[in-house]
């Protein structure tokens, strides 16, 4: 085992940060009277702006690529990737929550404290490079998403959310620890690079041990994604959540989630590329099928962004499945355009959402485009980035994922992923319908008075467009920042 | 005199000029009152129209193939560029589209009554997409407007449309979404194919790029097999836009329920983009295919003109009437351009400018009608030739120009393409001839139906005839039919190069046969009877 430096722990100082912001938040809320949603909202911005700073800063400090902590973390360009998508999607879920939480009633402290303290795990995750530090973030991470779906204490469906939640998200973490623990059987070790190498010999005896380990532990990484057939828990999560909290795990937690799946396949399970990829096919393919053809029939919002997400799993796959460079640029570009825009939709169910659950339905949104036009308009660049329309970068990104299947080969997944994204078309205009199709008996504009959500939302639709006009840029700061391709060096 | 064209990016100006209007509409006329908004669209318009006029005379016809070119960097990462140009065919066809975008928002005037700059704004909005279609030579740039465009038309006739407007505006959507989507997988196989390679296929290791140009030079490298499905795959998303049977079913929803301008719109240049890229994509990047092909696209040409011609003789309302004609009319076109001689794609590419012109103002003049007595039913009308008889006249001509009367328009193209397939396969020609006859038989019956006989509906008595503004977006269409009936040399002589290099590039036999000759052959010679 080598001996840590000292000087390693810096290199985990926006982590650190980002706890200790946390921890204050959660003794701040329980002093006295506690701490106002927007006082803590502040805090919380503080310090995501200062993990951020921190984690650029970092970049110059490392050697780039190198296990760092005996081998227990590592710091490469596709961490950093990640860990600024999560500060920006975990800012952005700041400023959908500062009202709702301020009407809600509950304690602010311990709502921005434990977004924070989930923001940490998903970036020691995605830093992990060993399956043990890698567990333990996702459970810090999977812990504080828990409680943050029931939030809401006293209403029935947040704690029935919450609890379905807890129950499956721990049958899936136990699944993983025990698909974990059958690849250190077979394999002796945990680190990814070893077990990389070991499973290379492995597989060459046929072997059964680690086969049945690496599938417990796919499935376990499905389950995070929310890919079918391990979506279940999803459409009841996201309804019941607080809408902020929802569109935060539809985004944050789903990026951590394919970030560390990424790592896992590429880095852990590289030898075992062509068996992986015929699971990742099937997954691929029934989460886009059945994602999209259970939304069409929503008539709730968040309930039809669920399955939405679910589908978008599938196409998000398809970047894992294609194991070549194209595929994994797609899939960080896809995943950053999918941030704002689904970040943006959730913003504006949030907006509309104020008077007791009006705004859930897709009905809420009649006549909108004439009480707001500027929000409609919004809503109408979300739901084109949604089905992969331009001028968006949900088109671009999809387009990069269903090219990195051609390229490798997988035709076939392609197909259904573009037919099924045309399916898609049905129900996400089902809201455009409404919108801007259909007149409301109600005049008076009915919309929160939040300056900073609105403004977070005209963010979002801006930047949806711009990564969709010039996504050049983009394109360029994702392939510098790709893993190398394991199985290209072994 | 036009040679500051080429000092400017002419063709950006054309293709964001009308962008640029609806952002202006969109940001600085609040609450203004609706007449201004009207105007300054009319006018947005009918500046770029004035604008693109140019292209007509500075294009030279003898010189590159594609010219006005604009080149710039876009999305470097994936080799996709920033590509404008024209060649003659996309001169005619961006022509078209800036001449028939002013008739119909001349015709929108009166038309539109509820949520006026909400109107215009995508009016414009669909203008920039079909321009830029025709424009791009890079192929990534070429499908994001190719899509992009579908989301105004879709409002155009989701708010604007008839009783069924919600259903007509989805079913076009998906039908057309389905299709762009397959397409976009032929695309992408083409891309890595020229570049990297595919799985299983191999590649060319050419840089990345999408360049269309640079496919075309490629075409003969691309193994028979690829090319199969990478054109079925384009055939799926170009026959729908065409439509081909028997991927038409959306066009009689959305054109019925469109208002006049999205159906004016729709039927005058949205369909030519199918055709449009069959001829720019599908014969000379997919020769090979093409020709394996050919049986199957002719029959199901042929069938798209008995059918729809069929069908429309059974419509008694008009505009459906004109939709199904539509059908019959494009598996003209259709049919010209798979003979895949001079004569065919020069008659194909003409009847997609003549069946612009024709069948939209075939729309023009049902909305004038309609805005008149709110019914397009046949049976409500009769005898109204003596309260209108200037739109009487007018619906004449235009009748006898989609039935290709001598003199007209349509005569040209139809022959011409009769020409052509004749010399592919003689029997095709013959039964493409029962076509016209079902056409002229349909469209006569029809207008016999509602302009003679006597003026049984006392509604129908004292209609206002036709007014000045009505006037001032028809009479130009009805006198581009008569310069294309009477002299059509100057747009087979701006469509030559591009045809000759897509025969060239589709049939090299077939051109090679007719350069050995040292003289055109025997269509050739037909064509030049044709013209003079």
């Amino acid at each position: 085992m080598t001996p840590i430096a000292p000087q390693e722990f810096w290199l985990l100082l926006p982590e650190m940060v980002l706890a200790i912001f946390g921890m204050a938040l959660l003794i701040a809320g329980t002093m006295g009277r506690g701490i106002g949603s927007r006082m803590a909202a502040v805090a919380s911005l503080v310090g995501l702006a200062v993990a951020t700073i921190l984690v650029v800063w970092t970049q110059g400090q490392a050697t780039m690529g190198a296990p760092i902590l005996a081998g227990m973390f590592v710091l490469d360009g596709y961490a950093l990737y990640w860990k600024v998508l999560f500060l920006i999607a975990t800012a952005l879920t700041v400023f959908l929550s500062v009202r709702v939480i301020e009407e809600g009633g509950y304690r602010a402290g311990e709502y921005y404290s434990l977004l924070l303290l989930a923001t940490t795990g998903m970036m020691l995750m995605v830093s992990g490079f060993n399956l043990l530090s890698i567990w333990i973030s996702l459970e810090l991470m999977a812990l504080s998403s828990y409680i943050l779906v029931g939030y809401f204490k006293h209403e029935r469906r947040s704690n029935e959310a919450s609890l379905k939640y807890f129950v499956l998200g721990a049958l899936s973490s136990g699944i993983l620890l025990y698909g974990i623990s059958l690849l250190y059987g077979a394999t002796n070790t945990l680190a990814l690079p070893e077990l990389s190498r070991s499973l290379a010999q492995a597989i060459l005896h046929g072997d059964l041990l680690s086969a049945v380990g690496w599938v417990l532990l796919a499935v376990g990484l499905f389950f995070k994604v929310s890919a079918a057939p391990f979506h279940v828990w999803t459409p009841d999560v996201y309804v019941g959540a607080p809408t902020p909290v929802t569109g935060y795990l539809a985004v944050a937690s789903k990026a951590a989630s394919f970030a560390i799946l990424v790592r896992i396949f590429y880095q852990g399970l590289a030898p075992l590329v062509i068996d992986w990829q015929i699971v990742v096919a099937a997954v691929a393919t029934l989460s886009m099928i059945w994602g999209n053809i259970a939304a069409l029939t929503q008539t709730n919002v968040k309930r039809m962004l669920a399955y939405s997400s679910i589908a978008h799993a599938g196409y998000i796959l398809l970047g894992v499945l294609a194991a070549n460079e194209t595929g994994l640029w797609a899939l960080m570009f896809y995943l950053l355009a999918y941030t704002f825009f689904t970040l943006g939709a959730f913003g504006t169910v949030v907006l509309l959402e104020r008077r007791e659950y009006a705004g859930e339905t897709v009905s809420d949104y009649a006549g909108l485009a004439r009480r707001a036009p500027f929000l409609a308009a919004c809503m109408l660049i979300f739901l084109l980035a949604l089905t992969g329309l331009p001028p968006t970068g949900g088109f671009f990104g999809k387009v990069y994922l269903f090219a990195a299947a051609i390229e490798a080969g997988w035709t076939w997944v392609a197909v259904i992923g573009v037919l099924t994204s045309a399916i898609s078309l049905y129900y996400y205009m089902s809201i455009v319908v409404q919108m801007y199709l259909k007149d409301s008996e109600e005049t008076t504009p009915v919309l929160m008075r939040a300056p900073g959500l609105a403004l977070a939302i005209g963010f979002c639709a801006v930047v949806t467009v711009i990564l969709g006009l010039l996504p050049g840029i983009f394109v360029d700061l994702a392939k510098s920042s790709i893993l190398p391709l394991a199985w290209n060096l072994l | 005199m036009f040679d500051w064209v080429l000092q400017v990016p002419i063709l950006s100006i054309i293709c964001y000029l009308p962008l640029a209007g609806a952002v202006i509409i969109m940001l600085f006329m609040r609450g203004t009152n609706n007449l201004a908004i009207q105007r300054f669209a009319t006018m947005v318009v009918a500046i770029d129209f004035v604008v693109s006029v140019p292209l007509w005379f500075a294009f030279e016809r003898q010189g590159e193939l594609f010219q006005f070119r604009e080149s710039a960097n876009w999305i470097e990462a994936v080799g996709a560029r920033y590509e404008f140009g024209v060649d003659g065919i996309a001169v005619l066809l961006v022509l078209l589209t800036t001449f028939l975008g002013v008739a119909a928002v001349l015709s929108s005037w009166s038309a539109i009554q509820v949520r006026e700059k909400e109107y215009y704004i995508f009016m414009l909005l669909l203008q920039t997409g079909m321009l830029g279609v025709f424009m791009a030579m890079d192929f990534f740039l070429f499908y994001v407007f190719w899509e992009v465009m579908l989301v105004p038309m879709y409002f155009l006739i989701g708010i604007w449309g008839g009783p069924r407007r919600l259903y007509a505006a989805i079913k076009f959507f998906l039908y057309t979404l389905v299709g762009s989507v397959l397409m976009l997988l032929g695309i992408l196989a083409l891309y890595f194919y020229n570049s990297t390679g595919l799985m299983g296929w191999g590649g060319l290791g050419n840089p990345r790029s999408f360049f269309i140009p640079q496919f075309h030079e490629i075409s003969s490298q691309i193994p028979p097999d690829l090319q199969f499905w990478i054109f079925l795959v384009f055939f799926v998303g170009f026959a729908i836009k065409v439509p081909m049977f028997p991927f038409h079913t959306w066009l009689p929803d959305a054109h019925v329920e469109a208002p006049t301008a999205g159906s004016v719109i729709l039927a005058g240049v949205l369909l030519k983009m199918g055709t449009y890229g069959f001829v720019r994509f599908s014969l000379p990047i997919l020769p090979a295919a093409t020709i394996r092909l050919l049986p199957w696209l002719a029959g199901l040409s042929i069938v798209g003109i008995l059918y729809g011609a069929l069908v429309a003789m059974a419509q008694k309302d008009m505009k459906k009437l004109v939709a199904y004609s539509s059908v019959s009319h494009l598996g003209f076109v259709m049919l010209g351009i798979f003979s895949l001689n001079t004569a065919g794609i020069n008659g194909g590419v003409l009847q997609m400018i003549n069946h612009g012109l024709s069948t939209g103002a075939l729309f023009l003049l049902v909305g004038v009608i309609y805005e008149r007595r709110h019914t397009r039913m046949i049976a409500d009308y009769g005898g109204i030739s003596s309260e209108m008889p200037l739109f009487a006249t007018i619906f004449m001509v235009i009748t006898l120009s989609s039935i290709g009367l001598p003199t007209l328009n349509g005569f040209i193209g139809e022959f011409t393409i009769l020409v052509g397939v004749f010399n592919r396969t003689w029997w095709w020609a013959l039964l493409a001839v029962i076509g016209i006859v079902l056409g002229a038989a349909y469209m006569l019956w029809m207008y016999q139906r509602v302009f003679f006989g006597p003026l049984k509906n006392p509604e129908n008595k004292g209609l206002d005839d036709l007014n000045g503004r009505e006037l001032a977006y028809l009479l130009p269409i009805v006198a581009m039919c008569f310069w294309i009936g009477l002299y059509p040399k100057p747009f087979f002589e701006i469509m030559e190069k591009p045809v000759d290099y897509i025969v060239q590039k589709v049939d090299p036999e077939y051109a090679a046969a007719v350069a050995d000759d040292g003289e055109p052959s025997a269509d050739a010679d037909l064509v030049a009877e044709v013209e003079d």
